[in-house]
């Protein structure tokens, strides 16, 4: 993300520009001209490429001499094709399907000369290959939303596709992540309790803990408005606290099968630790598929005048109007380049008073963004107090309105900081003077960060207000055993709120606000402020960054409340088909793009920041804090990761030494030093790799300079000789 | 526009398409169905052809700036017939090998068919792809001389095709944008 140095070009290759002064100079010296074409397509590297891409037979066309080889040419290139059968499948080849036909009848040919084994051999590899393209085409059958997802993108561009096939991604991730939870820990409960299986519940009662602690008051049910169901309902209180839904249903030491007992504690652990690790290894799989050719790349840019000139057309478009607007994008987006590298050059060319005035200006405007940031996470924090200490009041004696309030008071200051920091940041990046490239992705980062955080500020909240009896760290039971009973229910129905809120803005912004502005704009076009304000726009980031919210809410939430993932996998669907209505009938493409690649790299990359926020309060919860005594599965353990360290103490002697040895210092500390030689050693390998490729180019361009001069006395030489024979 | 004789495809042909191109089973039911609809009355698919002007007015190639250059590219003696269209929904379709791909591409964009992307085919690239007849010399030259500096590793002010193989291998947009979905198979 730094800027790079004005030169577009790669250190210690001639500069174009000085060779095509000197081209010109020493046309009359006809020692740089370019040979014709014809005579370079004679040259035997020519061939011999031309023969790698097979270009077997000749094409009749009028003009163009792509290859024209006589006949025993032909013959001799199909006997270097034959040869390389075995590698190659033959629809790789650039060959029309009567060519690619006679090719595979001299394969078969050829088959009968093959000893058996290889016959066997090649029989088999060819019925494997074609199983596993049926698995394929399979699974694309199965692919959710193929059809919607398609046209999409025929009418919008692949950057607003990559921002549905990304929310596909997240329905599936939770969905798997839901099918671990279940299969670890719903299941055995459910089989349980409704006697499908012969198996019994195993009730350790707690030994060694406070009595006081134990104790779980149950709410009392007075008189119960109609509307309590719908509080309810929205914030997870009440009769939904003690479903399934939340951590307090599991205070089950145990379940008793046939043979043996299943350690629902470890099992809930366990869980957790599996659906962080595969949400990781997903997520990376992913950017690396995408990620891969751009680690070879020697330049520093994102995104090359070839990558936007050869792969700039979307050849999926079907639209006219996308098609038209694909034009004005790229028209934008060319000369947006190329003001970004005069722009890039102007900075170079700065005076170090004028670097050290902007160097001190974006010092004093990142503060102002810190000192922005702090405001927001003190009103969360000072939100979530209010709301914590209000919520122990009598709940029935309050208006219903007013009760609800308070209720998602976190989530209404979280929702309403994120409207207002985006807005205050796009300002002040103003007087930063970046390029506007660096800008745009700096903005977007700051916001990610900003909303990411803001759920990390309100889980720590929870956390200090658990931990504090009366503004002292609590003694007892270590938490706040009074207010908080079963507090991991509570910071779950937090999270189930948040999630819930979230969808509630989402369905009522496109509500009340996309459709009412379409509305408007269609009809009542005359006015002018309508004209103005114009037609939404797909405003990609903040959609992603939306979604990336909800997703994190769900990470950290799926510990403290096992069906939060199923609840989010219905919010994403529910979500999918929202936007994709909202995009179809109220947007207007943006005319400025988002490219795929980029898109894909930046969702993933804020997804993955997403995930290591969501990691950090999860591991204090996990690690610090004490279980709660009253319910759910750890009752009988100091902290919830307790459960590891008493299974460990279960197995062999050996491997618990072996175990203990790997966890002490005594091999943390070789092994990451050890990290660092071999990562060091791949940075000086990369960097030699850099050089070498270097010197190459520039002898490349030395090679060819000399082939030219070559080419030109030669054919002067023949020029020569043609004029003495006449 | 009278439809062909209502030959349905038999099973072996339908295996050897399967197993010569990167076409699914029913991509090419698809096209084949399609095709049907669109060849001159009585005559068998397989020997029908469909005119240049025919091709390029499908919805899937109709606001393409490229559509000449890939009809030329694709029909053999100015016609497409059903192998031809079929090596064509191959190419373009999800599957494709990348190699496959980046041939086909050095063969669309290069206009004057010299075996070599120059400055005059980069420049009708561009001009193809802003869609406009007033753009500025300097633009052109502009980027022009940016697209060689990247990629013209020997200095030659043209691109030769493994130039533009390697160029388009560290092209990270190449593969999603090089594709069509014919008939909206």
């Amino acid at each position: 993300m730094s800027e790079s140095s004005a030169s577009a070009l790669p250190s210690g290759r001639p500069s174009r520009q000085a060779f095509i002064h000197q081209e010109s100079l020493s046309l009359d010296s006809s020692c740089f001209s370019s040979p014709p074409v014809t005579f370079l397509q004679e040259l035997p590297s020519y061939r011999s490429i031309a023969r790698k891409r097979t270009t077997v037979l000749s094409r009749d066309k009028q003009s163009g001499t792509l290859l024209k080889p006589t006949d025993s040419y032909s013959s001799q290139l199909e006997g270097e094709i034959t040869e390389n059968l075995d590698n190659q499948s033959i629809r790789k080849y650039a060959l029309n399907i009567s060519e690619k036909r006679r090719l595979r009848d001299i394969q078969e040919t050829q088959m009968k000369y093959l000893s058996e084994w290889d016959q066997w051999k090649r029989c088999s590899s060819k019925s494997w290959e074609r199983f596993i393209e049926k698995a394929r085409e399979m699974t694309t059958h199965l692919e959710l939303w193929r059809k919607d997802i398609r046209s999409i993108e025929g009418k919008f561009g692949t950057g607003i596709q990559s921002y549905f096939s990304f929310l596909r991604f997240l329905v599936l991730l939770n969905l798997v992540i839901f099918l671990i939870i279940f299969m670890l820990v719903l299941l055995p409960v459910l089989l349980t309790r409704y006697k499908i299986t012969n198996s019994s519940f195993v009730l350790i009662p707690s030994k060694g803990a406070d009595i006081q602690c134990t104790v779980y008051p149950i709410s009392s049910s007075g008189l119960i408005y109609f509307y309590s169901y719908i509080i309810d309902l929205l914030s997870g209180t009440g009769f939904l606290a003690d479903t399934c839904l939340f951590y307090g249903h599991y205070t089950i030491d145990g379940v008793k099968f046939q043979n043996f007992i299943y350690d629902l504690p470890l099992a809930y652990v366990l869980s957790t630790v599996a659906y962080l690790a595969l949400s990781l290894l997903w997520i990376v799989k992913r950017s690396v598929e995408g990620f891969k050719s751009n680690l070879i790349r020697s330049e520093e840019h994102f995104q090359s005048y070839c990558n936007k000139i050869f792969a700039g057309w979307d050849f999926c478009i079907t639209s006219r109007s996308m098609a038209d607007l694909k034009h004005s994008s790229l028209r934008y987006e060319l000369r947006a380049d190329l003001e970004e590298e005069r722009i890039r050059q102007k900075i170079a060319e700065r005076t170090s008073e004028e670097t050290i005035r902007i160097y001190s200006l974006r010092l004093f405007l990142n503060c102002i963004v810190l000192a922005v940031l702090a405001a927001c996470f003190y009103a969360i924090y000072r939100a979530t107090i209010f709301s914590q200490e209000h919520m122990k009041k009598e709940i029935d004696k309050m208006v219903f309105g007013e009760n609800l309030l308070i209720l998602y008071l976190p989530s209404i200051v979280i929702t309403l900081a994120n409207f207002i920091t985006p807005i205050i940041f796009a300002k002040i990046i103003h007087y930063e003077d970046y390029s506007p490239g660096f800008e745009i992705r700096l903005t977007i980062l700051r916001c990610v960060f900003m909303r990411l955080a803001t759920i990390c500020v309100l889980v720590f909240t929870l956390d200090s207000k658990i931990t504090s009896c009366d503004n002292y760290p609590c003694e007892l039971c270590g938490y706040n055993q009074k207010l908080y009973p079963c507090w991991e229910t509570q910071v779950g129905q937090e999270m189930y709120k948040l999630m819930i809120f979230d969808l509630i803005i989402i369905l009522a912004v496109t509500l009340f606000v996309d459709f009412p502005r379409k509305i408007l704009v269609t009809y009542c076009s005359s006015w002018k402020l309508f004209q103005c304000w114009g037609q939404q726009e797909f405003a990609i980031p903040d959609n992603v960054l939306g979604i990336v919210y909800g997703q994190t809410i769900c990470w950290i939430g799926a510990f403290f409340s096992p069906l939060l993932p199923a609840v989010a996998t219905l919010k994403f669907i529910i979500i999918f088909y929202v936007k994709e209505i909202s995009l179809l009938y109220t947007c207007r493409p943006s005319p400025r793009q988002f490219r795929a690649s980029n898109s894909n790299f930046f969702f993933l990359l804020v997804l993955l920041i997403g995930l290591c926020l969501a990691i950090i309060p999860l591991t204090i919860s996990i690690a610090r804090i004490p279980s709660s005594k009253a319910c759910g599965p750890f009752t009988n353990f100091n902290t919830t990761w307790e459960v590891v360290p008493k299974m460990v103490s279960t197995f062999p002697s050996s491997l618990q030494s072996l175990v203990h040895g790997i966890t002490s210092e005594a091999f943390a500390v070789p092994f990451f030093m050890i990290l660092c030689l071999v990562m060091f050693y791949f940075i000086a390998l990369a960097g030699a790799h850099k050089r070498v490729v270097v010197q190459l180019r520039e002898q490349l361009s030395l090679e060819s300079r000399d082939k030219r001069y070559l080419i030109q006395k030669l054919t002067e030489a023949q020029r020569g000789l043609r004029n003495r024979l006449d | 526009m009278g439809q062909c004789l209502r030959y349905q495809m038999n099973w072996e042909d339908l295996e050897e398409y399967q197993a010569l191109t990167f076409l699914t089973r029913d991509e090419i039911l698809c096209i084949h169905d399609s095709f049907l609809k669109l060849c001159p009355h009585g005559k068998y698919y397989k020997e029908a052809t469909l005119t240049m002007d025919q091709v390029s007015s499908l919805p899937a190639l109709r606001v393409n700036p490229f559509r000449d250059r890939i009809c030329r590219v694709f029909s053999h003696n100015d016609a497409f017939s059903f192998k031809d269209v079929l090596g064509m929904a191959s190419v373009f379709s999800e599957q494709a090998c990348p190699s496959l791909k980046i041939e086909y591409a050095f063969r669309i964009y290069d206009f004057n068919e010299n075996g070599f992307i120059d400055e005059e085919d980069l420049q009708r690239i561009i001009l193809q792809l802003l869609n406009r007849d007033d753009v500025s010399e300097d633009l052109l030259t502009d980027l022009t001389s940016h697209v060689l500096n990247e990629s013209d590793l020997d200095n030659d002010n043209m691109l030769s095709f493994s130039e533009f193989e390697h160029a388009m291998a560290k092209s990270l947009d190449f593969m999603n944008s090089f594709r069509i979905h014919f008939w909206g198979c």
